[in-house]
Parts: C-alpha cells; structure tokens; sequence
C-alpha cells in the first residue's frame, strides 16, 4: 500500500514535468491540484512511517501540515523554475542561465533550512529518535519524488 | 549506464551498513568511492563537451571540488558508521548528536557545490555552468536514493 502511495506521488511529480518536455507551460491550477495531491498522498505515507503513538500523532500532525503548507510554497517555486527553463530552453542566453543558477541555489538552500527549521519543532514535542526518523524518511521521499522530474528534463544548452 | 554503475557502486558501498549493523562499515569503501568518482569524470567527459580551452579551465576546477567533496563522503560514511553501531539502541542524546552532524554535512555539500558551481561559471559559459549543475543534480540524486534505500529507519 505504502509502495503504492509512492508509485503514485512519483508519478504525479512526473506529470508536473512532463509539459516541460513537450515546451509547455504548466498552467497554475493544474499544478496546484498536482501539488495538493502530491502532498495529500505524501503526508499518509509519512504518517504510517513515523509509526506514532496516539499522543505522538496529536503532537506530530499540527507542526507536519505547518510544515506541508511552506514545503508547498518551495514545490510551486520549483516548478515555476522548471517552467522557467522550459520557454528559455534551445535559446538560453548567459544571464538566463545565471538567474535559473542563482534561483536554484536559493530553492536548495530554502528547503534545507526547512527540514532543519522542522525538526527543531518536532525535537520539541516527540523523541529525538523520532525527529532522525522523520528527516530520514523526508530525505528517502523527496529524493524518490525528484528524481522522475529532474531525469525528464533535458540537459542546458 | 556510468550513472547507474555509480549508483550502484555507492549502494555497495554502503551495502555492509544494513547487513551487518553492529560490525561497522570498514570493507573497501575508499576504494569503491575513488571509483566513483573516476566514472563520475567520464560522466561529466561524455555530457558537458568541453573545447580544448574550457577542458583546460574546467578540471582543475573539478578536481578541487572532488577532493572536498570526498572529505564530505567520508564524514558522512563515518556518520553511517556510528549509526549503524547504535542502531536497536539509539539514546536521544546519540539521535541529537547523529541529526547535527548529517544536517551539517547537508548544509556542507550544498554550500560547496554552490561555490564550486560558481567557480565553473566563471570558466566556461554560464550555460555549460548549468549543464553541469544538472548533471551533479542527476547524479547525487541517484546515489542518495540508493543509499537512503539501504539504511533502516531510525528505531
């Protein structure tokens, strides 16, 4: 059921970017719907991973959806980057390339202090065990959710 | 077919850590890693089609960001390590410890691919600069998920 979950999260991401290849614009509501579907799924298998407590899940969930509703923020600057690329993509000029680098690296770091701005939370209300397990299963998913959507997207030039 | 070789070098590499957790990762994990990061070279070699003049400026570039880059791996192969020691017995103050350390090497990696991806970008065209982003993009994220794969969940 889990690996079902994920199959179908991957996929959704999937679909985010695959209008890129095809030189399309994502259109905002169909990524929005994509997004919430993504997370709606994500935050079950996330949910089940965990393997809370009754006490631990009342603690955990509040703090996980705060942490969902910014984690979408970054997913739609992600794609609007993706979007980016796509209507520069065959005619990028240096300074494209630079302001889609410089965007980039800011997406990276954003979503870095994310999780660690997270699990400060967490560390507050569940074991420390419990916090390494949440980074550990948000690194395997969202590891897992990229993937398909980078090796969709062909290579600068 | 090289990106799939790293990933599954790297799997291996960290392959000991999930069937014998309590003995430590010690096997031939440098060896494996060095070569990684030879066929990670003929990766970049075959993708980003330097002229003489960019293949020039661009290596030693890359091979510094390499050298650091390995550092990073060991730490975070040492880190491995220790959680595999204290898997099925973890305190709090070990998980504490243990989240400090990955979440400094995240933030380590990611900085040094910045700074190096910025060094590339003053050495050859601000497009090859991001060709090459794309291509360390592609490649950490499928060894990371061959090695998130391999390492329990936190108990």
């Amino acid at each position: 059921m889990k690996n079902l979950k994920t199959a179908f999260v991957a996929t959704a991401l999937f679909a985010i970017a695959t209008p890129f290849a095809a030189q399309a614009q994502s259109t905002y509501d169909d990524t929005q719907q994509l997004i919430a579907q993504i997370q709606a799924d994500k935050r079950a298998v996330v949910l089940e991973a965990m393997a809370l407590d009754d006490a631990q899940v009342k603690a955990f969930t509040p703090i996980y959806d705060a942490y969902q509703a910014e984690r979408k923020v970054l997913m739609q600057r992600g794609t609007d980057l993706i979007n980016a690329y796509a209507s520069n993509f065959g005619s990028m000029t240096d300074d494209a390339a630079k302001g889609l680098l410089k965007d980039w690296f800011k997406l990276k770091n954003d979503e870095l202090a994310l999780v660690q701005k997270y699990a400060r939370k967490f560390d507050k209300v569940l074991p420390t065990t419990k916090v390494l397990r949440f980074v550990q299963i948000e690194n395997k998913l969202n590891t897992l959710l990229s993937l398909p959507g980078i090796a969709n997207i062909p290579l600068a030039k | 077919m090289k990106i799939a070789s790293l990933a599954v070098a790297l799997a291996v590499a960290a392959f000991p850590v999930v069937t014998h957790a309590q003995t430590g990762v010690k096997a031939d994990e440098q060896v494996i890693l060095k070569q990684v990061m030879t066929d990670k070279r003929a990766v970049y070699a075959q993708n980003l089609q330097l002229t003489e003049g960019e293949s020039r400026a661009f290596w030693p570039i890359y091979d510094e960001y390499e050298g650091k880059a390995k550092k990073l791996n060991d730490e975070f192969l040492a880190l491995v390590d220790d959680y595999a020691a204290k898997f099925g017995s973890m305190t709090d103050a070990d998980a504490t410890a243990m989240l400090k350390k990955k979440m400094q090497i995240e933030k380590d990696r990611e900085a040094l691919k910045q700074t190096y991806t910025k060094k590339v970008a003053k050495a050859l065209p601000p497009v090859k600069a991001l060709r090459y982003a794309q291509i360390e993009t592609r490649l950490d994220n499928m060894i990371r998920r061959e090695v998130y794969g391999l390492i329990p969940l936190a108990q």
